[in-house]
């Protein structure tokens, strides 16, 4: 796991995800994240490139339900 | 039958008597309404009572089964639904500020399902924000307590479902189950809780938490009256992505009481992982001890880490939840409670290359559950331990907690979760049982002759006003 980022950082990140948060909230982030990166750091990593994740797209799934989703 | 002890029928014994005309629907609504009145105050499990809307249903009912047209089971039985499931002109919360005026124009297949059998809405129940966060004491509603013991909590995320039908408020409620919210409650109220196969039960219409472990299920008495709910509400729904278009069986004919050379597996590796109170594991043994008597084989099972399922589950959680909530996360985050806040605000910081690796981690782990099932009928194991305190939660620890729950959200599996006894404090014991995909009538099968062949099911908790 990389080190842990700083205040800093977590509020460059958060802004760059449009996330303009009061001081409060910026340390919920920050704890939050922290908690985040622990899961994350426990994830097996060099799969093969096939590999496939779960959720393959299936497009039967979207055809038209009914006349009205039908648009011309 | 005493109008006093209708509440505590179970939905085959009334739908039984209402076939017979010995049972009025408009009675038995009422009856569930006073008590309701009389008593939610002490648990808070109902944030919605349609009363008025219940009894025309009921007189609906009555009316159509007088006439000689009786639709089947569920004619004129009570319910309820968890605050997540959308009611046309009826308010649908999830228990949130951001949802304080919501009213959708349309229900859910699920209560599409019900109101075409001819059930009788009673109101929606309490749940933890978004099906997600809590307990919590800042969000729109109170949090729904313990039957059993009102200073213990329902768990959740099902909280109000759990408490409601411990409390003969209703005998069927809906849930959701995103990593054991139907589960847990059912454990923790005493109660029988299905989390279906994923893709049986259609989730159009219930407020989503995490779009790929996401199930929608019944919770009730007895897991007769589960078959009974589940055989209304499964099914194909071309509006759900994740809807399967399989055959159903008639999950009521598959309660036989018989396991006779049913094979269990049980995963006894995970106890060290998650280790068992001394209590917990005695009345899980002694309930492996049951089906031996009732001709069971058991098996040990080894399946991955809890952990791995856990994390893999609560990565792809968290990325899912900040999709659905960033909008309001941007623009009005004060509204969310601070648990639920907690809990999703760090999932914008996932980053995709991270996202997609949890998927394929998911896909390692759902194949490894498939492979261990293929081996046995069922698995069995604990729920989770009785209910503790009703109080808060550091929510830092939910990140990392594990359970024996979540596995099953990542593999798809049907699940349930029955009462196996009771503690010295007089608090529910709870096994899960887990089946094959789409195999959800062996499930209900192997709970139901555990039901036939113990005494828990006669047990009520004692509510007064």
């Amino acid at each position: 796991m990389t080190d842990a980022p700083t205040r800093e950082e977590i509020a460059l990140y958060a802004r760059n995800i449009g996330l303009t948060l009061p001081a409060a909230y910026l340390d919920e982030l920050a704890s939050a994240y922290a908690n985040v990166r622990i899961l994350i750091a426990t994830m097996p990593t060099g799969r093969p490139h096939g590999d496939e994740p779960a959720h393959i797209f299936d497009p039967a799934k979207f055809q038209p339900v009914s006349a009205a989703d039908v648009k011309a | 039958m005493p109008a006093t002890d209708l509440h505590f029928l179970t939905i085959a014994e009334a739908a039984r008597l209402i076939a017979q005309r010995d049972l009025s629907p408009v009675d038995l609504t009422a009856a569930y309404l006073r008590r309701i009145e009389a008593l939610d105050s002490q648990l808070d499990s109902f944030v919605t009572v349609t009363a008025d809307l219940a009894r025309t249903q009921a007189r609906a009912a009555e009316a159509e089964i007088t006439a000689g047209t009786h639709r089947g089971p569920l004619h004129g039985i009570p319910y309820c639904l968890k605050d997540i499931y959308e009611t046309a002109g009826i308010r649908t919360t999830a228990m949130s500020k951001l949802l304080a005026d919501n009213v959708p124009a349309r229900d859910s297949f699920c209560g599409e399902k019900l109101a075409a059998a001819g059930a009788v809405l009673l109101g929606k129940n309490a749940t933890w924000e978004f099906a997600h966060g809590g307990p919590s004491w800042d969000v729109l509603f109170p949090p729904a307590r313990n039957p059993w013991n009102r200073d213990h909590s329902p768990a959740g995320s099902s909280s109000g479902s759990g408490a409601a039908i411990a409390a003969g408020f209703a005998p069927a409620t809906l849930g959701s189950d995103t990593g054991g919210s139907i589960r847990g409650p059912a454990a923790a109220n005493g109660i029988a809780g299905l989390k279906p196969t994923y893709g049986l039960v259609s989730r159009r219409g219930v407020i989503p938490n995490c779009f790929t472990h996401d199930h929608a299920g019944p919770l009730a008495w007895t897991c007769e009256d589960l078959a009974i709910l589940l055989q209304t509400i499964a099914g194909h729904d071309p509006e759900d992505p994740a809807s399967a278009a399989v055959p159903l069986p008639d999950y009521r004919a598959a309660l036989t009481g018989d396991v006779k050379a049913m094979v269990i597996g049980v995963p006894w590796a995970w106890f060290d992982e998650l280790p068992l109170s001394p209590s917990t594991r005695s009345a899980f043994e002694a309930s492996l001890s049951v089906f031996k008597d009732l001709g069971a084989e058991i098996r040990p099972v080894t399946l991955p880490s809890l952990q791995d399922y856990e994390y893999s589950k609560k990565i792809i959680a968290v990325a899912e939840l900040f999709t659905i909530h960033g909008h309001d996360l941007r623009t009005r985050p004060a509204l969310f409670g601070a648990s639920l806040r907690y809990r999703i605000i760090a999932g914008g910081l996932v980053r995709a290359e991270e996202y997609i690796q949890a998927m394929r981690w998911r896909t390692d782990l759902a194949r490894a559950m498939q492979n261990v099932m293929a081996t046995v009928d069922v698995m069995m194991l604990p729920t989770q331990e009785p209910a503790g305190k009703l109080e808060p939660v550091p929510p830092e620890t939910l990140f990392t907690k594990l359970s024996f729950t979540t596995a099953f959200n990542v593999g798809g599996n049907p699940a349930l979760s029955i009462c196996n006894g009771f503690n010295d404090q007089g608090l529910p014991f709870s096994l899960q049982i887990v089946g094959k995909l789409f195999d959800d009538a062996t499930v209900l099968q192997a709970g139901d002759a555990y039901e036939r062949a113990t005494p828990w099911r006669q047990r009520r908790p004692d509510l007064h006003a």
